[in-house]
């Protein structure tokens, strides 16, 4: 019996030693596997080797893993690789503490379009960046204007623009930091003495300053509304020393229609964009800003706040690939009125008009359109939008259907 | 020990049992099972299906378009069925008038008031037979006695607010009790059967009040658009039930504009952006959807008011279409 024991100790010795053998042995060329495939790859793509001699490489890269990234014989997707290339990237980087899942995110990242700020296989730059610092953002954000005043902010001025905004997500709009009430302060104070002794901590800063840059003083906005230009604060407000300094002197609307009351006209309409309070500065700024009429903030930026659906259709690019220039410049106002209108869909005129009033060749020369013509689908006059759809379509010139195969049959029966 | 199957054989399946060593198994193998699978199918299971998700609920029932003999419509407003003289009533913006249809869908009359009605949009009647017309335009809500000939602005003197009044759509409850949206003020304001002003229900969080309406219980619903919420208050102006949201899933929507309540409590809203119409039910939960984008009869185009009879027709101004689409 014993002398069997000895056996089977042997036995199971000699199975555990052959048994690491082949397990050393099969890593070994399995990493050899990775490095011959690497090198097959290489032999078509020698450019990409020499980005081995890189010092920020992705790790699959760095490790020869082409095929974690691509599928050497078929894909759907350009370069042969495996998914979209921000499903791709999303399925290793998730991000760390919900840090993608902020309410507010930077466009390309929403896009799915990672590689416009990074590399894929390596870079000189840390994250893999393309571009350091300021040219990576200034490479989109090259609004001259916007960072060529005679004052600018100091972080915008050297670049850093990450001392105030995020990369990817944030919870707050423009993707800053921290709230706008908060941001500010957490290098500067806001005095009451520089305020014409309003309390003016806890406010949006940016409601009168330019965070990147101004020609005036203390980056204060290009344009200023009168009383705020001539510092007659009580215009609209109470006094600084009253017990509620940042109040209004009276109710709702009334505060600006005092001065501007033309504009209550503008609002007595079919379709109105009226609302409670003091509801224009839904849109306008009553201090100053750097847009036209004390805009808040761009035109598509305003209308797509309350206007989300659209704000998603002029984000997809399959669906509603051709859109009217106007709705792609955001320029909303050129064919809606942006306080009311007794017009429908709130056209400055009735939509006719209002398309050839550019559109002139088509006023003499198109399908038969108004009041004497009919639909026959729906009984009703046909109109520009009867065939267009001018906030987006999949077709050409914005039509609501092929006009090579499926348009004209859907009146125009028999042909 | 006997390891050999047993099979017994049943007119649409086998019963085979095994005496295996953890004791005996009883296998069933349908032969005809694709038989039955199809047969459940095409009788049982997909009726049911669609009869549960309410797609054969709705179908079109007529539409009511313009013609030379009354014109063509314009802009068009609101409508209200009249259910004692069982007449329909809709307005017509543009051409400031209001068109009365009977029950069969045959045109009537118009009412252009002597040049009184200058851009109408809601209109309601009450069970004396006074309507209501919204200008909001004008800023008014004008009383119209077709008895007595006479058209009177309701008195908002005593309503008090920061903005003045705008008027937006209206309802007429089972007691002759008026409710008016005020855009302005994001708030609903109550007059009673006397048209002296009651009371407001401020709808709290709205960003832009469209629409009003009242059930047979007095529960009062209302519209908020931009932020796509339906409140539900009961007839003291408590609120019970807030929900809805806007989004591209299912029951969410793109830019609500008018709600409905039909005689069973289910909540319909036309939604102007997505074409259809959505369908809740008391508890706001969605129940199914219908129509969608098109010119035919039977799709909608901007729909932007719904009104449901008690007979349970439902019209839906079309908007884009220019005409009243009848569902039933």
């Amino acid at each position: 019996m014993p002398k069997v024991k000895n056996h089977t100790v042997l036995f199971y010795l000699i199975f555990f030693v052959v048994f690491l053998l082949s397990m050393t042995s099969a890593h070994g060329a399995n990493a050899t596997d990775t490095e011959v495939g690497f090198k097959k790859c290489m032999e078509c793509h020698p450019k990409i080797q020499k980005e081995m001699n890189q010092k920020g490489r992705h790790e699959p890269f760095k490790k020869y893993q082409c095929s974690s990234c691509h599928n050497p014989h078929t894909s759907n997707y350009e370069y042969l690789v495996r998914n979209e290339i921000g499903t791709l990237c999303k399925s290793c980087h998730k991000g760390k503490k919900g840090s993608f899942d902020k309410k507010y995110s930077h466009l390309p990242f929403e896009e799915g379009e990672c590689l416009k700020c990074h590399n894929p296989h390596s870079s000189k730059n840390p994250k893999l960046l393309t571009a350091r610092g300021e040219q990576l953002c200034f490479g989109c954000h090259s609004d001259k204007e916007m960072f060529s005043k005679k004052n600018e902010h100091d972080p915008a001025r050297k670049g850093n623009c990450l001392t105030c905004h995020s990369h990817h997500t944030s919870d707050y709009e423009e993707l800053v930091e921290k709230s706008p009430e908060r941001l500010c302060v957490t290098c500067h104070t806001a005095t009451k003495k520089s305020h014409s002794n309003y309390p003016v901590n806890g406010t949006d800063c940016m409601s009168c300053h330019n965070p990147h840059g101004s020609n005036r003083n203390k980056l204060i906005n290009e344009n200023l509304h009168k009383p705020f230009a001539g510092k007659k604060c009580t215009k609209c407000h109470n006094p600084a020393g009253s017990a509620n300094p940042l109040g209004m002197k009276s109710k709702g609307i009334s505060v600006c229609t005092t001065c501007h009351p033309l504009i209550k006209e503008d609002f007595r309409k079919i379709n109105t964009h009226v609302g409670d309070g003091v509801f224009c500065t839904n849109c306008h700024t009553p201090h100053a800003s750097n847009k036209a009429h004390l805009k808040k903030a761009k035109e598509k930026k305003i209308c797509t706040a309350c206007h989300q659906d659209t704000k998603e259709r002029l984000k997809d690019k399959k669906n509603y690939k051709y859109k009217h220039p106007s709705v792609i410049e955001g320029k909303c106002t050129e064919c809606h009125r942006p306080h009311g209108s007794d017009f429908e869909l709130f056209f400055r005129t009735d939509e006719i008009s209002t398309c050839v009033g550019c559109h002139k060749k088509h006023a003499t020369f198109t399908h038969p359109v108004g009041e004497k013509t009919v639909d026959p689908r729906s009984k009703g006059e046909i109109n520009c939008s009867t065939c267009h759809n001018l906030m987006g379509s999949p077709h050409d010139f914005a039509l609501r259907f092929n006009q090579k195969k499926q348009l004209c049959i859907q009146c125009h029966k028999g042909y | 020990m006997n390891r050999e199957p047993l099979l017994y054989s049943l007119k649409n399946c086998e019963l085979l049992i095994v005496n295996g060593h953890n004791g005996l198994k009883v296998v069933i193998v349908y032969r005809k099972i694709n038989f039955v699978i199809l047969f459940l199918s095409f009788f049982l299971i997909i009726p049911a299906t669609a009869l549960c998700a309410g797609k054969v609920r709705v179908k079109h029932l007529t539409s009511i378009t313009g013609n030379n003999e009354i014109s063509r419509f314009g802009l068009l407003g609101g409508v209200f069925f009249d259910e004692n003289k069982k007449r329909l009533y809709f307005t017509d913006t543009t051409n400031s008038r209001i068109l009365a249809y009977d029950a069969d869908f045959k045109y009537i009359s118009e009412f252009t008031g002597g040049g009184v009605l200058a851009s109408p949009t809601s209109i309601v009647k009450n069970s004396k037979g006074n309507f209501f017309v919204a200008e909001p335009a004008k800023g008014k809500i004008l009383a119209i006695d077709i008895g007595k000939k006479s058209v009177k602005p309701i008195d908002f003197s005593a309503v008090s607010g920061a903005n003045p009044v705008y008027v937006g759509n209206m309802a007429v409850d089972s007691e002759d009790r008026l409710y008016i949206v005020d855009k302005a003020n994001q708030r609903l304001l109550l007059f009673d059967s006397d048209l002296k002003f009651e009371k407001e229900i401020p709808v709290e969080g709205s960003r832009r009040l469209m629409d009003v309406k009242v059930d047979r219980a007095g529960r009062i619903y209302a519209l908020n658009t931009t932020d796509g919420s339906i409140c539900v208050y009961n007839s003291k102006g408590k609120l019970l039930l807030r929900f809805g949201t806007r989004g591209a899933g299912e029951g969410e929507f793109d830019f609500p504009t008018s709600l409905a309540i039909d005689r069973k409590g289910l909540i319909y809203v036309t939604d102007q952006h997505k074409n259809k119409v959505f369908v809740f039910n008391n508890n706001g939960r969605f129940l199914f959807a219908f129509s969608q984008l098109g010119w035919r009869e039977g799709r909608l185009h901007r729909p932007s008011f719904i009104y449901i009879n008690n007979s349970n027709r439902i019209f839906i101004v079309d908007r884009a279409n220019t005409r009243i689409s009848v569902f039933e």
